[in-house]
């Protein structure tokens, strides 16, 4: 099994967290991480940012305003009008 | 082209409007417009319940509106928003924050002081096709596969321009938190 410099490994950090790895790379960045507190630092980082992410934005909903007139224009376009 | 039957709209009400929330969200960060947005979604919706008997039931409905929202903006938008000088994406290779941050914050609790508009902000002041990708992976949790098939890019692109787009943002949202006061600026070291 080839071994990941740190370079490598944090190249992948992002695919890794976000569960897009082929498990040998899996294996490979995990292995890294278990034994390099600097590269361990960098992928509890990344993954905050990422979580940070998802948390803020994507309790971004479509106004209700806005959703009654598109389902308005879809019931016109039904009644063929 | 006849419209489609009632027994049609209610599948699409079933299948399709479940997903507005997403296309909304989609459509915010592809126009950085609300206005924009509205009228995205609405066109994006029209096209797709006439267009309801190409999709295959029970399908990736959310990965169908999505591409009918990207062509539509793409053929219909685009030209309508002010989108700055396309840059050379491939040259941007931004640092890790993480290495300035590393001795004073490796938690990056600073990214919690930064309010909800300010992210936002930064995520819309990235261009384009990083915004995008940025979106549907990190926002709306698509699989890096179902966003190659989506845009019609190879998952190879999907990837290295995600790489890119996330570390842009991180570096706008430091630089925002530095000027903000949150973090204490600290030259990267080489």
């Amino acid at each position: 099994m080839s071994r990941l410099d740190c370079e490598e490994a944090v190249a992948h950090l992002y695919d890794y967290l976000k569960l897009e790895l082929t498990p040998e790379l899996v294996e490979e960045v995990r292995t890294h991480l278990d034994r390099c507190c600097d590269c361990a630092g960098h992928a509890r980082f990344e993954q905050q940012f990422l979580q940070m992410l998802e948390a803020r934005v994507s309790k971004e909903t479509c106004p209700n305003e806005v959703r009654a007139r598109i389902v308005a224009a879809l019931r016109a376009a039904a009644r063929g009008s | 082209m006849a419209e489609p039957s009632t027994a049609a709209l209610r599948s699409f009400d079933e299948e399709a409007l479940p997903h507005l929330d997403t296309l909304y969200r989609v459509a915010l960060r592809l126009t950085a417009d609300p206005t924009l947005a509205e009228d995205l979604v609405q066109d994006t919706m029209l096209k797709a319940y006439r267009s309801w008997r190409q999709y295959r039931p029970g399908t990736n409905a959310r990965g169908w509106l999505l591409t009918i929202l990207r062509n539509t903006f793409i053929n219909d938008f685009r030209r309508r928003k002010h989108e700055p000088v396309a840059m050379d994406l491939e040259a941007v290779e931004p640092h890790a924050i993480y290495r300035s941050v590393q001795d004073t914050d490796p938690e990056g609790t600073f990214f919690s002081q930064i309010v909800d508009a300010k992210v936002v902000e930064a995520i819309d002041a990235l261009p384009a096709d990083f915004r995008e990708v940025l979106a549907l992976s990190d926002i709306e949790g698509m699989s890096y596969g179902e966003i190659a098939e989506t845009l019609k890019i190879p998952v190879g692109t999907v990837k290295s321009r995600l790489f890119r787009a996330r570390r842009q943002l991180q570096a706008r949202l430091y630089a925002h938190a530095v000027e903000m006061g949150y973090i204490k600026p600290r030259e990267a070291p080489r």
